[in-house]
């Protein structure tokens, strides 16, 4: 028997304005940058339709795919394990506000006739999560986390916790936030982080299995109500870039993997939400030799 | 996974609150249809849905209602198992289609107050249970029984950061967003859920809530309802709203495996049973398949007739109302369905009176969501 319990990062993607990698995550984006164009990474084909956080989390997903060598250059030509043993968990907040506001817009103004018949799927609010499994042909489990300010990092200890169950070999997880003007009216004015990032999260043994490169060795993760004690480096989002909400842990986690590869020994510690919010949680990041 | 037992349960729909209040209306046909009560009924072509009555003022809707709805069901639950108004330190783990979006569409349309920390239930559960280790899984109309996975899966760690004890609850409410677009991809504005049937119209929206209390053991358990024997979750990874037979199938066998049953061994399946155009027959056909030989041996049911889908609760609704029938040897009807479609030919429904069989053992629960997003559960009596 197996009992081998630790789950590594085998792959690692950022997009945010001014950043497009973890090294330059790492590095803290400047300001000023650009906006994240999904068709940029993914191509024009299958976006139409899909909501802004929807499109970003196709680009996270193909590029943390790639980085982990499970998905060639070529899209089309699919993942390179079998398609049941990579699960998928994202994680947002705000990724179908814009949906649900501009539909019922619609139905007040008009009537249901006049809605859309697409903006059905992207009602729901785990049509991020649904859509990078159809579009990358990911079969294990599927979940979307809508956790508030720790959602990212719960996100990471239900991809560790379906693993370690053997519901999966691999999870892909995904954190993005989309800005609009419904998310920015709910936020008082400030602007999301429009963007994201993910990982692709693995038992040591299949990680050891495909001889894929370690990037960093998942640590203990709490949740709860109290403040979480100092246990390693802390990385913090430029204020600049906005509230990165579902997306922070993974953006926490992803920096992480930006120190390490440039030979820092951590370990990091990624901190979400505030005690005087529902609860805290945090997650700590050892570095590739700690496997 | 290991077996594990069910030591307290809440629920609250349309056709009722707790448990047995719901059970036995469920059995007497009782359905919590009635004429749209929160919103605007100008602005659609449908006109009812299976609401939870409990606005203050007709015709006019209130904030925090899934909210309010998923405390009531916990609150029962946590009491059934004696654990009491205290929460912190249990992890509770709740599945929901639409989280408070309603407050949002209340807050964005009419003002009403709101805040980005009130999407999710974690807020609202520290406030109500002082609870701490909560988690909002959106994961569409199978979202209460991927909870339960996960539920399961965390009773199944070792270490002394390990749960002994785990709430599972799912929620819904109605969203006037959700409610229009899913009529709007109806050809002609459903009127009634009439699961399997031939001449049914499509799916209309009900609210619910249900609760479960989960034990690593039995040790101290005021009282054992049922046990969980296993859940499978995956991901058909097919279409963003149409059901995969095939996917759903390998769902339903992964469910066996894991709870070491043979299709001979299911007594009665609570069917997901949307009465959508596409899931009826999709879900049967995958469940002919695997139960193979034995598709007319268990009783079948889908509560949907009178609940309406409930979304995100659904899965524990099921579980809920399929551990009680285990216990009491009756199940409730299938109303509304008089001509099975094709595919369902083979099954044993429940229709008319609830059907009396003291012999029952073994049920599978069944929910599937958008994004081919499936949940299979077994469950067993005491």
């Amino acid at each position: 028997m197996n009992t081998d319990t630790t789950v590594v990062v085998t792959g690692a993607a950022v997009l945010l304005p001014g950043a497009d990698s973890v090294r330059a995550l790492a590095d803290g984006p400047a300001p000023g940058g650009a906006p994240v164009d999904p068709a940029a990474h993914v191509g024009r084909k299958g976006l139409r339709y899909k909501d802004r956080a929807t499109q970003l989390g196709y680009a996270l997903t193909a590029a943390a795919l790639r980085d982990a060598g499970l998905l060639g250059a070529d899209e089309k030509e699919g993942i390179t394990v079998p398609a049941a043993s990579i699960g998928v968990v994202a994680s947002s907040n705000f990724g179908n506000l814009d949906t649900v506001a501009r539909a019922l817009d619609t139905l007040r103004e008009e009537t249901v006739t006049a809605t859309s018949p697409m903006d059905l799927p992207n009602a729901s609010s785990n049509v991020i999560a649904s859509s990078a499994a159809i579009r990358y042909g990911l079969r294990g489990p599927n979940l979307m986390v809508c956790n508030g300010e720790t959602s990212g990092l719960d996100a990471v200890h239900w991809a560790a916790t379906l693993i370690t169950a053997g519901r999966a070999g691999r999870v892909l997880v995904l954190g993005v936030e989309p800005d609009n003007e419904v998310v920015r009216r709910l936020l008082g004015g400030e602007r999301a982080v429009d963007g994201g990032a993910a990982l692709v999260v693995e038992s040591r043994a299949a990680a050891a299995a495909r001889s894929a490169t370690v990037r960093a060795v998942l640590g203990g993760y709490r949740r709860g109500a109290g403040e979480a004690a100092a246990r390693g480096r802390r990385w913090e989002l430029p204020a600049h870039l906005g509230r990165a909400s579902g997306a922070a842990g993974l953006l926490q986690v992803a920096a992480a993997v930006g120190f390490f590869d440039a030979g820092e020994p951590g370990p990091v510690q990624a901190v979400t939400g505030t005690a005087d919010g529902d609860a805290r949680a945090d997650l700590l990041l050892l570095a590739p030799e700690a496997a | 996974m290991t077996i594990r037992p069910i030591i307290g349960m809440g629920a609250v729909a349309a056709t009722g609150s707790g448990v047995g209040e719901l059970f036995e209306n469920l059995c007497a046909g009782v359905s919590g249809r009635a004429g749209l009560r929160g919103f605007d009924r100008t602005r659609f072509r449908a006109q009812y849905a299976y609401e939870v009555d409990d606005r203050p003022a007709p015709g006019v809707d209130v904030a925090g209602r899934a909210s309010r709805l998923l405390h009531e069901a916990i609150a029962q639950a946590a009491a059934d198992a004696g654990l009491g108004e205290d929460l912190s330190g249990i992890p509770i783990l709740v599945g929901t289609g639409l989280r408070e979006l309603r407050s949002l569409e209340l807050w964005w349309r009419d003002g009403s107050p709101f805040a980005d920390s009130g999407l999710h239930f974690g807020t609202g559960l520290k406030e109500r249970f002082n609870a701490d280790v909560t988690h909002t899984f959106s994961n569409a109309c199978s979202a209460s029984l991927y909870a339960l996975a996960l539920g399961s899966d965390l009773l199944d760690q070792e270490g002394e950061d390990a749960p002994d004890t785990v709430i599972v609850a799912g929620v819904d409410v109605l969203t006037e967003s959700m409610y229009g677009l899913l009529e709007r991809v109806h050809p002609t504005p459903p009127d009634r859920v009439r699961p399997f049937d031939r001449n049914r119209t499509g799916v209309l929206m009900g609210d619910g809530a249900a609760a479960i209390v989960l034990r690593r053991t039995e040790d101290g358990a005021p009282r054992v309802h049922g046990r969980l024997r296993g859940v499978a979750v995956n991901c058909d990874a097919y279409h963003v709203t149409a059901p995969s037979p095939e996917g759903i199938a390998e769902a339903m066998r992964a469910a066996h495996s894991l709870a070491g049953v043979k299709p001979a061994d299911v007594d009665l399946v609570m069917l997901h049973g949307t009465g959508t155009l596409l899931n009826d027959e999709a879900e049967a056909a995958a469940l002919a398949a695997v139960l193979g030989d034995d598709a007319s041996a268990p009783l079948m049911t889908a509560v949907k007739s009178m609940t309406g889908h409930t979304s995100g609760a659904s899965g524990l609704i099921n579980l809920i109302i399929g551990v009680q029938a285990l216990d009491e040897g009756r199940v409730p009807p299938t109303v509304g369905l008089d001509e099975p479609v094709e595919e369902a030919a083979p099954f044993r429904f429940v229709t008319g009176r609830a059907a009396a069989d003291p012999s029952l053992r073994v049920a599978q629960l069944n929910a599937f969501g958008f994004g081919g997003i499936n949940a299979v559960a077994i469950v067993e009596g005491t």
